[in-house]
């Protein structure tokens, strides 16, 4: 059992070397270069190409050994048989990590290839990523070693998210739907066949990581399983992790052995110490995201007991049934001072029950009065707050008062918003002021046991 | 290799799990004696045929002297294309829900220890859980309370308790014995007043 590796160095560096950059706007080296000027990194950055020739009017060396700074970062894009040179002229020029981009190593069979580089990387304790992945994405430090155009690929805000994917097709492509949802990214980290930096050394960093307060994972196979069933019990204890693996059938696991020439263990052995340690279990990508937003905003539940409160009856009625068939979320009883109160502020037409349907015509006003009283109920865990922005009373104006609700509220809170365009515009808007939204009952109630699971879990072990 | 079924009920034994009075029987006479008063189980074992029940190779509820002969000769009878083999006899166990605590080796992770409603039906509705050895008492209720049969399971508070312990003991056994590469008992019936472990099988 080795030590963990810091992986700081790669993703707050002080300088950044990009090896292997083109003059060539197609290629991976012109690429990269390219999006950290997009990013407006703000730390030293260095070019080296063998040519030593000037790009985008900027400076080249033609190795590593002639910058005279000392590189916290090198990020190496160049054909595979030249890597163990280069990496090795990065161990003597004391470079402290390194993303190797490029591919062409175990996962095409050339594994002697990649244990030389391994070697390297371990004599010279740098902390290299890779090969064959996509690297890493910090929007604070505005580290970006993806190859991939910021116009085809837009990257997320700034947020607590920090998403961990083996394969690059996968985590690019969530990295990109990201960008498109409320919560923002703490730390993308894609690292290919992990040929030194794994998925233990990466849960350790971002374990200790204030800047992340969920982890989402999408693993292939584990590596060095003891190490993993180690970090994975701390890690839990300390923040929530969200986690897809695949290989879930016999098909998809043999398919995974030829893509990431990763082992794809027993689906069920994986699934059996994630439930163990408590990790969230995500069963596709859209329930990522439905965990993802969740734990990103809410607060733990004190329990199971949820609230509802619609101003359509149908949509309120699918949300109970989803509740209510969920196993471990109950729809709350109101207290009777919290029935009272409501009976003096709602309307007649306004049946006060769960869940409380404050009618078509319901506006932020009414919305406010309901939430208020419904907030310090201890009856009530959870609140499901649906708003359905096709009513004549819903606007922009019940968006900010809930995003208003929400920033003194103790309790998670959750909102339901089905429709198109203007449902959309509320949607991000609400969502970047950290309330989030889901579009079915399906997906609020399963967030909303998720979170309550996870608490449980907690309290527990 | 499949270990001896007194050998794996002395393992049982030393981790404080019961499994029912047993006995190899050489003939049908030693078979009617062990019975006494009571109902007989009769059971064929062999290397070569793991699946007991499918094969008919168990014979329930044997009740007077008659079924108990007619039973271990159609039992020898098929003995013979298992050789070696050994005919064990049990006593009849009554009531309860049937249960299965297993074991095996994940080549990655290590011993894993798995929970599942007795009989045909952790097979066909896939309704088990696991965990990785060594467990902790949270860990075992966690177990049962994944299982889509709960409610079958732990039809009083008493039963919970009764295969939260065995689920702990059998980890323990998995753990510490490096040696045991799969672990069956199937079924372990679980009854109000009780368990017993009805049928060991290991191997090594």
């Amino acid at each position: 059992m080795r030590d963990p590796i810091d992986l700081k160095p790669m993703l707050k560096p002080k300088s950044v070397a990009i090896i292997g950059v083109s003059r060539n706007p197609d290629k991976v080296g012109h690429i990269i270069l390219q999006n950290y000027l997009n990013a407006g990194y703000s730390g030293r950055l260095y070019l080296v190409n063998k040519s030593g020739e000037e790009i985008l009017g900027m400076e080249t060396y033609k190795s590593i050994l002639e910058i005279k700074d000392r590189i916290d970062l090198a990020v190496i894009s160049i054909p595979a048989q030249f890597v163990p040179e280069v990496l090795e002229e990065c161990g003597k020029a004391k470079v402290k990590s390194a993303v190797v981009v490029s591919g062409g190593f175990a996962e095409i069979g050339e594994k002697a290839l990649q244990d030389e580089i391994t070697t390297i990387a371990e004599k010279y304790k740098i902390a290299m990523l890779g090969p064959n992945c996509l690297g890493v994405v910090d929007p604070r430090s505005r580290v970006d070693t993806l190859f991939l155009p910021t116009y085809k690929l837009s990257r997320p805000e700034i947020g607590g998210v920090s998403f961990v994917a083996q394969s690059g097709a996968v985590g690019s492509t969530i990295l990109d739907l990201i960008s498109g949802e409320g919560f923002g990214l703490s730390k993308f980290i894609s690292y290919g066949n992990a040929a030194y930096v794994d998925e233990v050394d990466i849960l350790n960093y971002l374990m200790n990581d204030e800047e992340t307060r969920v982890i989402v994972m999408y693993i292939e196979g584990i590596k060095r399983a003891r190490e993993f069933v180690e970090i994975a019990k701390k890690v839990t204890k300390k923040k929530p992790v969200i986690v897809l693996k695949a290989g879930k059938t016999a098909e998809g696991s043999a398919a995974a052995h030829s893509h990431t020439a990763a082992l794809a263990g027993s689906y069920q052995a994986h699934e059996a110490i994630f439930r163990q340690f408590g990790f969230i279990i995500a069963n596709d990508i859209s329930e990522l995201f439905f965990y993802a937003k969740v734990f990103a905003s809410e607060p733990e539940p004190n329990g199971g007991r949820v609230a509802v409160i619609t101003n359509g009856g149908g949509v309120g009625v699918l949300t109970v049934d989803a509740v209510s068939s969920s196993g471990m979320l109950s729809l709350a009883q109101f207290s009777k001072e919290s029935s009272n109160a409501l009976k003096k502020v709602m309307p007649t037409l306004v049946n006060i029950r769960n869940p409380l349907d404050l009618a078509g015509d319901a506006d932020d006003k009414r919305y406010s009065q309901a939430l208020s009283v419904l907030s310090s109920d201890n009856g009530i865990d959870m609140l499901i707050v649906i708003a359905l922005f096709q009513t004549p009373g819903a606007d922009s104006r019940l968006a900010t008062e809930l995003i208003r609700l929400k920033e003194n509220m103790q309790k998670p809170m959750l909102v339901l918003s089905i429709g198109a365009e203007f449902t959309k515009m509320h949607k991000i808007m609400m969502e970047s002021a950290g309330l989030p939204v889901y579009d079915s009952p399906a997906s609020i109630a399963l967030a909303l046991e998720a979170l309550l699971k996870y608490s449980i879990y907690k309290k527990k072990h | 290799m499949l270990l001896d079924y007194f050998e794996g009920k002395k393992v049982l034994d030393r981790y404080g799990i019961r499994s029912i009075e047993s006995k190899y029987v050489e003939s049908s006479e030693d078979a009617v004696k062990f019975a006494g008063e009571e109902k007989l189980v009769l059971k064929l074992i062999s290397e070569k045929q793991l699946h007991k029940s499918k094969a008919g190779l168990v014979k329930l509820d044997l009740s007077d002297h008659e079924s108990i002969v007619k039973a271990y000769k159609e039992l020898e009878a098929k003995g013979r294309a298992l050789h070696p083999y050994r005919i064990i006899a049990q006593k009849m166990v009554r009531g309860g829900v049937e249960i299965i605590i297993g074991g095996n080796e994940d080549p990655q992770f290590g011993k894993m220890v798995l929970l599942g409603l007795g009989g045909i039906y952790v097979e066909a509705f896939k309704d088990f859980a696991l965990r990785l050895c060594p467990i902790t008492s949270q860990d075992a209720l966690d177990m049962i309370d994944q299982l889509k049969s709960r409610k079958v399971v732990t039809y009083d508070g008493e039963a919970t308790v009764r295969i939260r312990d065995l689920l702990v003991r059998t980890s323990k056994l998995l753990y510490e014995n490096r040696d045991i590469k799969e672990l069956d008992l199937n079924p372990v019936v679980v009854r109000s007043d009780g368990y017993d472990v009805v049928d060991i099988r290991i191997l090594k």
